[in-house]
This record gives C-alpha cells, structure tokens and sequence, in this order.
C-alpha cells in the first residue's frame, strides 16, 4: 500500500499527477519526515506505471528537496525546507493567477474564491488530516 | 541505443496471403515496447517469426543481435515468453512443471521462485489439468520469469483473463524493473492494458507498421486544438496533412495536430482560419493519441 493516493486523470502527465500526490500527502501529514519511501519497483508495481516513470517521480521529489537518500535505507521523506523566493513566487504569481481566471470564467465572487480557499487550507494543514 | 528486437524487411507468407509486410522495426533495449494493432493484424505472426516459431518468407529478424533462424539456447535462456495460447503439460503439478522448466535456465532463481509462487496464490500441489484460466496463465508467467530474463515477450496476455488475474500479472511482471537493461515486449489489442505501462508503442494495421515511437516524442508532437472563429467557421479545402480528425461545431473547430511546435501551430491557424478569435493547444493521453491514430490509419480488425 502507499500513504498517498493518486486517481490518474487524462491529460496531465501521470509523473505530474504523482508528484503533486505526493506533494499533498506531506503536507498534510500522510507522510511525515523520516518515513520511508517507496522504491522504484514498488512504485511501478503500486501504480502500475513504467519504472521509468516511477525513476523520473521520484528524481523529481529529491531534486525538489521533499525526500532524500539515507544510505543504508533508501529514500525517506526529508525535513521541510524554508521555501525559495522563486517558488513562493511562482505560487503567488502565475499558480493564483490561473486561479482567479477560471474563477472570474466562472462568475464567482471573490468571496467564494477566498470562503474556499479557507477551507482547503484547514482541511490540509501540516501535520494534520 | 541498441536494440534488442531488430527486424529488417520482414515479410511473412501463408500461401498468397501477406500476413507481416516488409516490416522493419527496432526495440529499444530498457523499454516497455507495446505492439499495437487490430486482431488479425499480424502481431502474433510477426512474434513468431522473431521467436524461430516461423521462418520469414523475407528479410530478417535478430534478437539481441544474433539472426532469429540462429537462436538457441544461449538466447532462449535469457527470454521469457509468454503467449495468448500457451501449452502447458496439463498432466504435471506445478511443482513438477517448474522442477522441469529450471534445469534450462542458468539462472533460475529459487528464492524469486518462491516469492512469485506466493504472490500470485499458487501452490505447487495444483494440478495443470484443474486450473482455471487465469491461473494457467500466472503458471506460464511464472515459468517465465523465475530467470528473471533480460527479454520478455508477452503476446495478447490480458485477453479473457479478469481485473484481478490481469493486475497480478502485471504486477508480477514489474517485479523485474530492478533489473538492469531489461525489456519487454508486449502485444495487445487494446491501448488501455498498456497505456500507463508503456515507453515505446508499435502500431501494425493490416501488416504494416503505421508508427513506432516513443511515448514522450509522441506527447510532445501530438496536441488537441480548439480553434474559436467569429464567422461561419467554413473549414477550407486544403490543410495541412498532419492536421487529423478534423471536426466542427457551432463556432468551434477541433483537430489533432500531429506535429505540434509552439508558437508555429498558432502562426499557421490564422492563415487557414483568418477569423479566428483563439486558439487553444492541449496534451494528449496515449490512450487519446492512439484512439486518433486508429481513426486516421482506419485500424479494421
């Protein structure tokens, strides 16, 4: 079993899908620092995806600085690391700007935007389900 | 790149009947190679004739670099083969059939043998003889990767076996990705066995082979556009070829672009569609790619 879920949608890369999975599961405490993570073979096998997928996910999330290698264990979940400013950047500039575009598409209220903003952010916060 | 499976020119003839036409085809070593097509289509022949089962009508096949009518046992003990009709001694027990397999194979690993025997529920007391299907199957697969072999060729595996017999076999079969430079080549009627397991795809229509590729060249040339025009939307007479499965509704127009670059498919909407108010490119799934594809090439089983 893996302490993340992943439902593949159609159109997004499958290691994109994954490593936001991932991403997720950490934050919100699915996984917490220093647990292991699952290999490459078990990975493909759990997922059912080409272990080259499985390889670049996981390069991914240690280039990224959520797992690292620990000789002797594999790769465990690394401690949190203090956000770059390019990545709060990228996350307040082009990743909320996506945001308020569908929004606005929509015709939702700013409120709206913000009401649900609020609860995901509770829903998911560190360290708690 | 060497190539695993290589096959040059390769014709296939039963009476007058072309099965497999000059057909030339390379597998990648290390890749997940999904041979696509209808029934009928040739992949089983074409399996036969890079296996030694036939002997082709023209041109050649080799398998790790050695001519298919030469294959012996120095190559055969590094395949696994397994195909949609398997024979297995039906007399035996498990236990006897994998006792009379392991002699031939240098590399027999009890140990992996174990494992495999218990992830798939199978004891060694079944006999043959009174095994459903699906476990038929996982004995044959089994059998064939207790060596952990560098090749395995895995022809119409899925058909009739049920989801969970279906998820064991794959399973089983990635029990092997740790294992260096090891390929697989599977054959299948239908992209969704494949679809997430896949690295390279081979398409044989009538055989021929329409297209053999890399998924991540495949997804970065192939996109789903939506073309938003302001007038009738009248689709011209002439566009280019690689534009497929052009559709139209309402003040919409859809298609596949086939050799997807950025910024140029957006250059050259405007010259075919001169009110065009946006333009919209999205990625594919293989699963889409293939399906467009099928359309074009009008797969016919």
């Amino acid at each position: 079993m893996l302490a993340f879920q992943v439902q593949f949608k159609p159109g997004i890369p499958l290691y994109e899908q994954v490593v936001f999975a991932v991403k997720k599961a950490i934050v919100s405490g699915q996984m917490m620092t220093g647990d292991k993570f699952p290999s490459v073979r078990v990975l493909s096998q759990e997922l059912r995806i080409n272990p080259n997928t499985a390889h670049k996910i996981l390069s991914a999330l240690v280039d990224e600085g959520l797992l690292e290698v620990s000789p002797g264990i594999g790769t465990v979940v690394a401690a949190a690391q203090p956000a770059t400013k390019k990545q709060c950047g990228e996350l307040l500039g082009a990743d909320i700007e996506r945001l308020v575009v569908e929004a606005q598409k929509l015709g939702l209220d700013l409120e709206d935007v913000e009401e649900a903003i609020k609860e995901h952010w509770k829903r998911i916060k560190r360290g708690r389900l | 790149m060497s190539h695993v499976i290589e096959t040059k020119g390769l014709t296939q003839r039963f009476g007058k009947t072309e099965a497999v036409k000059n057909l030339t085809l390379q597998v990648p070593q290390g890749s997940i190679f999904a041979f696509l097509g209808p029934n009928g289509a040739g992949k089983t022949t074409t399996i036969k004739a890079f296996m030694n089962i036939l002997e082709p009508s023209e041109g050649t096949a080799t398998v790790f670099g050695v001519d298919s009518r030469r294959l012996g046992p120095d190559q055969f003990s590094r395949i696994g083969y397994v195909s949609e009709n398997q024979e297995l001694p039906e007399w035996m027990r498990v236990g006897q059939f994998l006792e009379y397999c392991k002699p031939m194979y240098p590399s027999w690993d009890d140990e992996f043998c174990e494992k495999l025997l218990k992830q798939f529920s199978l004891s060694r007391d079944q006999k043959i003889k009174s095994m459903s299907r699906g476990m038929k199957v996982k004995t044959a697969l089994l059998s064939s990767l207790a060596y952990r072999p560098q090749l395995l060729v895995l022809d119409e595996p899925f058909s009739g076996l049920d989801p969970l017999v279906r998820d064991e076999f794959i399973r089983g079969v990635l029990e092997l990705t740790e294992q260096e430079s090891w390929t697989v080549f599977i054959s299948s009627h239908d992209i969704d066995e494949v679809e997430r397991l896949a690295d390279w795809v081979g398409i044989l229509n009538q055989g021929r082979l329409e297209l053999a590729e890399g998924i991540a060249s495949l997804q970065a040339r192939f996109r789903k556009i939506e073309v938003v025009v302001r007038g009738e939307g009248t689709i011209p007479k002439t566009l280019p070829e690689h534009w497929l499965t052009l559709e139209k509704a309402a003040h919409t127009i859809r298609f596949v672009d086939s050799r997807y670059a950025e910024n140029e498919t957006e250059k050259t909407i405007p010259v075919h569609f001169p009110d065009c108010a946006g333009v919209t490119a999205q990625p594919m799934s293989l699963r889409e790619i293939f399906l467009t594809l099928a359309r074009t090439y009008r797969l016919v089983a």
